[in-house]
């Protein structure tokens, strides 16, 4: 497991200095380390801790936006609008005569950077605080999600002349590049190593009890809310650093991007790859976003019918994803084997005490037909 | 001031209408059967293109009512039998399965219809307004759109309440393997109140068509409404709605008029979610004894 | 002073009175057994020590703290564990896990975070899980058991807790005559040294078992003492035992 991690981290971490810079690959490649931890910002809470959030990308947008507006106002430091200001072009557009001053701070890269961060953390830690302390979790939790995601992109388009509406944030100097890439690849490896603490340690365990069985776990003296707000809090943070580091890669960010569509998208990534499992995000956020890469070109129309047929073959024949249906097979296969193994030996004992052959094997010197 | 106040009032009723309108049917399948139809906006966006479809062909919203409660209704059944029947225990993953549901009516429309807007008029009838205060016209499409929403609460608490249909369902949803051993079959119960529940999306977007363009992706917003509306409401408590939609729909119509819709919404959105905190179950939620 | 001190619950719900003024007390190293017919409250009087729902009026005393009104997991804390009537556990976790989850530690988020198990932590496990004898089911997940065994690795996870009170709600419900004899025997074993408070309609089981009783009927103490005292109460046989019934 180990080797296999290690070649996919090789793979990924070399493939830029093999094709060069300059590839398609390279930046779908960056993307999809963002989508993957996403994928695995959903998974800790849905997967493991049994809280179905539609609107996780609103950390994810919030963290995006943040880290976007940090490197246009810095854009337009250098790069005057036509007018000759020095502000982001869509404030111009939308009649601002000035940069606002609420976001002057922003000029300075890490605090929008720790914005990014901590803004969507501690959002995420108010919402868990008014819904998991009163109990409010399963559908509902989904649909208020789902309502919070859609409202934030309805605000972002309204105050466009501060988010850039529509149009999203574009044309701003990102960081494309080998060194930005292995950077997001040693954060996507921290992510999964305290993910594999995180579930693999005695919280992990208490955190699948409180998927299982919340009121029983309460009658075993956990506060079972302040660890859903714990762990939802730890995957906003993941989430809002996904974000971040996206809005730095692609350099174009739009309201799309704190969407409910968006957060929906990941929840099945988690789900086709595996929910429950570590490995399982990475898989389906590669996969399914790589899928789309290839037919979405030739099947523009049909990659959306395909998606929704994929919603409903995983919920219907799938529950498990890959990652969790290859366990079980392995598993019922070593079983299978081990008692096979184990029939055939008494069946050989039997043999040998009654000097009889194996069933099924013809007797040598007779005719099998 | 009083006069812009109460116009803005009546205002939020046309609003509430719409949202109850949308919300029925879904608090029927979610509330009933207790089945999470994520395609719920889908559904409302079929019954819009029936309507359409009905108006190209020569008829109007009366004759699209039945047409697209039909249509719609036969679409559930098949989403029932296809999909949901298969995973009625398993509420989060119904979620997502119908979540799919929705994707692919979407797709499937935009491929029949292509992407342009429809345009669905209102009946001739109901053209024009009345000035029911000051200068401010009040079309008699809202009026109807009130009246729609009266008669579409009162036909659902009928059949829950006073036909022999309705007890079936009322004790299916009280206790299910008790009501399977008296014989009544639980799985006929929930394919027929599904697809009632469709039934009722598709008269929804029947009605709804000619106030808003027939888009594939226009059923989303209505879902996403209907939900919050039942969720403030209460799940299993048709009161709910009726409840649920006049505050959302005073509350933003109000909020708006004060600040913009975006805020109205944030505001009303705040306010749902410290309403939750309140009442865990929604306002009427409370009277469900476990 | 009582482990566990009733005084005065009441409990209405929507117009009808469940528990009516209710006084009750355990003592310490008791095993209490709490009879009484369907509906005469026994159940909502646990679900309220164990504060699942608020009583209307009165106070709970546990181990000197007044623990009316707290909520589940600090009354456990406080000591009490509970014993559902329907076997209620980590369903996809396995056996192992379902105990090791419920071992007496500190329940904050932050200081369990990165905590393993320790050796004897591992050592007490394999005890509990010798003692209900489901150590060759360790690494089953739990929804792989037998009712039955549910029933014990419920019971083991209860003893895991370490509590000052187990609260047993019925666990021989769906049982075998043998599997109900077995159990018996168990929550004897159990009893040497906790303070259980058993709920129980399985009179021959309750002979067997009991050396002191409660009986409740309509949300009321009925009849307390020795078992034999109590069932040659001529009330009690009338309400409980049915008139005229032999027993």
């Amino acid at each position: 497991m180990l080797l296999l991690g290690a070649a996919v981290v090789a793979v990924i971490g070399g493939f830029p200095v093999v094709a060069g810079t300059d590839s398609y690959i390279l930046l779908l490649l960056g993307k999809f380390l963002c989508y993957a931890i996403f994928a695995l910002s959903i998974d800790l809470i849905w997967g493991f801790t049994g809280i179905l959030s539609l609107g996780q990308a609103v950390y994810f947008g919030i963290g995006a936006y943040f880290v976007a507006l940090s490197l246009k106002i810095n854009y337009a430091l250098d790069h005057p609008t036509r007018y000759g200001n020095k502000f982001p072009d869509f404030m111009e557009w939308n009649g601002l005569k000035a940069l606002p001053h609420f976001m002057e701070p922003l000029v300075s890269t890490p605090f929008a950077v720790a914005c990014a961060l901590i803004v969507p953390t501690a959002l995420a830690f108010i919402f868990g605080v008014i819904t998991f302390k009163r109990h409010i979790y399963g559908v509902y939790c989904a649909v208020i999600t789902l309502a919070e995601s859609l409202i934030l992109q309805e605000f972002i388009i309204e105050y466009q002349a501060y988010t850039g509406g529509f149009n999203g944030i574009t044309d701003y100097s990102n960081y494309l590049g080998i060194p930005f890439l292995w950077f997001m690849l040693a954060v996507t490896i921290a992510f999964f190593l305290i993910a594999r603490v995180l579930t693999h340690s005695r919280i992990g365990t208490v955190l699948k009890s409180i998927r299982d069985n919340d009121l029983r776990a309460q009658f075993m003296g956990y506060n079972v809310a302040n660890y859903r707000i714990f762990v939802f809090c730890v995957s906003a943070f993941m989430s809002a650093a996904a974000g971040a580091m996206y809005a730095a890669w692609v350099g174009i960010i739009s309201y799309l991007d704190t969407g409910p569509v968006f957060s929906v998208e990941g929840v099945i990534w988690t789900a086709v790859g595996g929910r429950a499992t570590l490995i399982g995000p990475f898989l389906g956020a590669f996969l399914v976003k790589g899928l789309e890469f290839l037919l979405s070109g030739v099947l523009a129309a049909f990659w959306q019918l395909l998606v929704g047929l994929l919603f409903i073959f995983v919920v219907l024949v799938m529950p498990d994803g890959i990652v969790g249906s290859i366990a079980h097979w392995l598993r019922r296969h070593r079983k299978g084997t081990l008692t096979q193994l184990r029939e055939e030996q008494d069946l050989l004992a039997h043999d040998r005490e009654h000097d009889w052959q194996p069933a099924g094997v013809p007797r040598s010197g007779e005719e099998s037909v | 001031m009083t006069q812009a106040l109460i116009s803005q009032i009546l205002i939020g009723v046309s609003v509430t209408a719409i949202l109850v309108i949308s919300a029925i049917g879904l608090a029927v399948i979610f509330g009933v059967a207790g089945v999470i139809n994520m395609a719920h906006g889908q559904f409302i966006m079929v019954g819009a293109y029936t309507a359409a479809v009905i108006g190209k062909m020569g008829g109007n919203t009366f004759v699209a009512i039945p047409v697209s409660f039909v249509v719609v209704a036969l679409l559930g059944l098949a989403v029932e039998r296809g999909v949901i029947r298969w995973i009625y225990d398993r509420p989060l993953e119904t979620l997502l399965a119908t979540w799919g549901v929705g994707i692919i009516l979407e797709v499937v429309m935009k491929l029949i219809f292509g992407p342009e807007l429809y345009y669905v008029g209102a009946p001739k009838v109901l053209a024009g307004s009345v000035h029911l205060v000051g200068r401010l016209p009040y079309p008699y499409y809202r009026l109807f759109l009130i009246v729609v929403a009266i008669l579409m609460v009162a036909a659902t608490f009928y059949l829950i309440f006073r036909t022999d249909f309705g007890l079936k369902v009322r004790a299916v949803r009280r206790n299910r393997a008790m009501s399977g051993c008296l014989g009544i079959d639980t799985a006929k119960i929930d394919m027929m109140i599904f697809m009632f529940g469709s039934g009722l999306a598709g008269i929804a977007g029947a009605v709804l068509a000619p106030i808003k363009s027939v888009s594939t992706t226009m059923g989303f917003r209505y879902a996403v409404d209907s939900y919050m509306t039942i969720v403030l409401g209460g799940v299993g408590n048709l009161w709910g709605v009726p409840t649920g939609g006049g505050l959302i729909g005073e509350g933003e119509t109000l909020l708006a008029y004060k600040f913009n819709s975006v805020i109205g919404e944030l505001l009303v959105f705040i306010f749902i979610v410290i309403a939750i905190r309140v009442f865990p179950r929604g306002i009427f939620g409370y009277q469900e004894r476990r | 002073m009582a482990l566990l001190e009733v005084k005065g619950l009441t409990t209405r719900v929507s117009g009808y009175t469940i528990l009516d003024n209710l006084d009750f007390s355990v003592e310490e190293n008791e095993l209490r057994v709490l009879l009484g017919p369907n509906g005469a409250g026994k159940t909502t009087l646990i679900a309220m020590i164990t504060g699942q729902f608020r009583p209307t009026a009165g106070k709970i005393h546990f181990a000197g703290q007044d623990i009316t009104g707290w909520s589940p997991d600090a009354i456990f804390l406080a000591g009490i564990s509970r014993k559902f009537q329907v076997p209620n556990m980590y369903e996809t976790l396995s056996v192992y896990d379902n105990v090791m989850v419920s071992l007496q530690s500190d329940r904050k988020v932050f200081k369990y975070m990165f905590k393993g198990v320790t050796a004897a932590e591992d050592e007490r496990i394999w005890e509990i899980l010798d003692f209900v004898e489901l150590a060759g089911k360790a690494s089953d997940p739990a929804d792989t058991l037998a009712h039955g065994e549910r029933q014990w690795l419920e019971m083991g996870m209860l003893i895991a807790s370490n509590p000052k009170l187990l609260l047993l709600d019925e666990p021989t419900t769906g049982m075998t005559p043998d599997g109900k004899q077995r159990t018996a025997a168990l929550i004897q074993k159990i009893a040497r040294n906790h303070t259980v408070l058993l709920v129980e309609h399985d009179m021959h089981l309750v002979r067997q078992i009991a050396r002191k009783v409660t009986v409740l009927h309509q949300g009321q103490v009925l009849a307390e003492g020795a078992l034999d005292e109590v069932v040659s109460n001529k009330t009690v046989r009338e309400v409980y035992l049915g008139k005229g019934k032999r027993h």
